[in-house]
């Protein structure tokens, strides 16, 4: 895991690949306890509710994955605030590129802090989602 | 003089960015090679009159600028220049005014109004046009737009051909990265938001991308 | 004059209560094998304890996922058909260990239009505070809707 003193504005954490799979959605869907049919499982659903792709990613499973990139990288208590904005639906079985760059670094109520841009993107230039993380880190 | 032309900061709801990370992020960009002289904040729906970003702007030797992001019935107008006078003749929260009447009332009290994203889809002047309407005050529009989706910026390309439009650039950041990433080159000094008035009247000036502002330092 | 928004703002200011959330190992490894999750703190007592927890932790999206089995009122906003998920916001406040009990309290915070691709959209953004059997906040959660034409 990165030490405080280590980082600089401009770092990057990532990028990963990822994938959400017909069958994780269809997992993710009963743990959330979502009712069926829905858009997220069930293809004329999804249609009905202008989803032109199929059917599509939760929301939260995305942030999920996204809370992992920064968990992997800064440790797992590490996100003090994750905040995104979800600007196109998330399609099934296609490569999902996450990454955060380190956008202000300082040290806050005793808490050393690295806040960054993260972004979920596709490989033809969607952004799917985009949004803020706040991290805590260790200084050495 | 490099400016970026549109920019959200945390006073509009959607974006993530403070003022004081996106000057920081203009040094890193700075250290990269690349030339940014200043931004102008256009917050969504809204002009920032109580703001004042002078300490930050001299503190790290960015000029900060505030416009105005208007929702249109015609799409999103970008306004520069605003004054008093012009808050009073409109309604800036009024995401259904036209925005004919938004260009009229800004030269009419000194600002200038123009089409941001022009095509974007679903909700730029292109479409509109396409759809028979006509715009006879638009003489510039946004040209470059860092928030578009491919195929956005090359529709505004086309418009700006066929119509003879001028065209500026701006990021359009919603997040600390993301600013600067295109900009307006202009020919003159800009030193506060009258200047961008002027500017944009004097016609020269020119849309840019970030990347092609390197001024002889090593690209990252 | 701004867009008039119509729905029930008589929902501001009144706090909806909703649990309790029993978080078992099994809630945990579910979650986990949805998202693609093997953090070792958020897998086993062994990998939380190696990075100085007490004993296994929840991810920091749990929160996330049991924010929709909080029964919100309908704010009856008088616009649009289709509503989606436009944004999420997690601020984890203390670890949520497997065996804890969590109690959720959710609020109306705005509600509020503009537009977009998809043409006018209203917002309906509500905000929910997650404490365990101690009382302790464990995270804060905010989640917005947008309807749209």
């Amino acid at each position: 895991m990165p030490y405080y003193d280590e980082i600089e504005l401009g770092d990057e954490i990532g990028p990963v690949e990822k994938v959400a799979t017909d069958d994780e959605v269809s997992s993710f869907c009963e743990v959330w306890g979502t009712s069926s049919p829905n858009r997220f499982t069930d293809a004329e659903t999804a249609a009905k509710s202008g989803m032109k792709g199929g059917p599509i990613v939760p929301g939260i499973m995305t942030m999920a994955m996204m809370a992992q990139l920064l968990t992997d990288w800064g440790g797992p208590g590490s996100i003090k605030d994750l905040d995104l904005v979800f600007r196109q639906p998330v399609p099934h079985n296609r490569a999902l590129t996450l990454a955060a760059t380190i956008t202000d670094i300082r040290e806050e109520d005793g808490e050393n802090l690295a806040e960054c841009d993260i972004l979920m993107t596709g490989t033809e230039g969607e952004r799917y989602i985009g949004g803020k993380a706040i991290v805590t880190l260790q200084s050495r | 003089m490099y400016l970026d032309m549109h920019s959200h900061s945390v006073s509009s709801d959607d974006s993530r960015a403070t003022v004081e990370q996106y000057v920081k992020w203009i040094q890193v960009l700075r250290k990269r090679g690349h030339i940014v002289d200043g931004i102008v904040l256009t917050e969504h729906r809204k002009f920032d009159f109580d703001k004042n970003y002078s300490d930050l702007a001299s503190q790290y030797d960015v000029l900060i600028l505030k416009g105005s992001e208007l929702d249109t019935r015609y799409g999103h107008f970008l306004v520069y220049g605003v004054t008093k006078q012009l808050t009073e003749a409109i309604d800036f929260g009024d995401t259904r005014m036209d925005s004919r009447e938004l260009m009229k009332a800004a030269r009419q009290y000194d600002a200038f109004a123009l089409p941001a994203h022009p095509g974007r889809f679903g909700i730029g002047l292109t479409d509109y046009i396409s759809q028979g309407e006509t715009f006879e005050d638009v003489s510039i529009v946004e040209r470059f737009n860092g928030g578009s989706r491919p195929g956005e910026n090359e529709r505004a390309d086309e418009l700006c051909e066929s119509h003879g439009l001028l065209g500026i650039g701006g990021s359009d950041a919603h997040l600390t990265s993301h600013i600067a990433t295109c900009m307006t080159n202009f020919n003159t000094t800009i030193r506060k938001e009258g200047d961008v008035v002027d500017a944009l009247l004097s016609k020269d000036f020119h849309p840019v991308w970030l990347k092609d502002t390197i001024n002889g330092a090593s690209p990252t | 004059m701004a867009m008039e928004i119509e729905y029930d703002r008589s929902l501001y200011g009144v706090e909806h209560k909703a649990g309790p959330f029993e978080i078992s190992d099994y809630t945990i490894d579910r979650a986990n094998q949805s998202t693609g999750e093997l953090g070792p703190a958020f897998t086993s007592d062994e990998g939380a304890k190696a990075a100085g927890y007490k004993g296994r932790i929840a991810p920091p999206t749990l929160c996330c996922i049991l924010v929709r089995q909080v029964a919100l009122p309908d704010v009856k906003v008088q616009f649009g058909k289709t509503s989606m998920h436009a944004g999420q916001r997690v601020e984890p406040k203390a670890p949520v260990y497997a065996g804890d009990r969590l109690t959720a309290s959710s609020h109306l915070k705005d509600v509020y239009a503009k537009t977009g691709r998809s043409g006018t959209m209203v917002f309906v953004v509500w905000e929910t505070t997650f404490s365990n059997q101690d009382g302790q906040i464990v995270a804060e959660v905010q989640e917005s809707f947008a309807r749209r034409e």
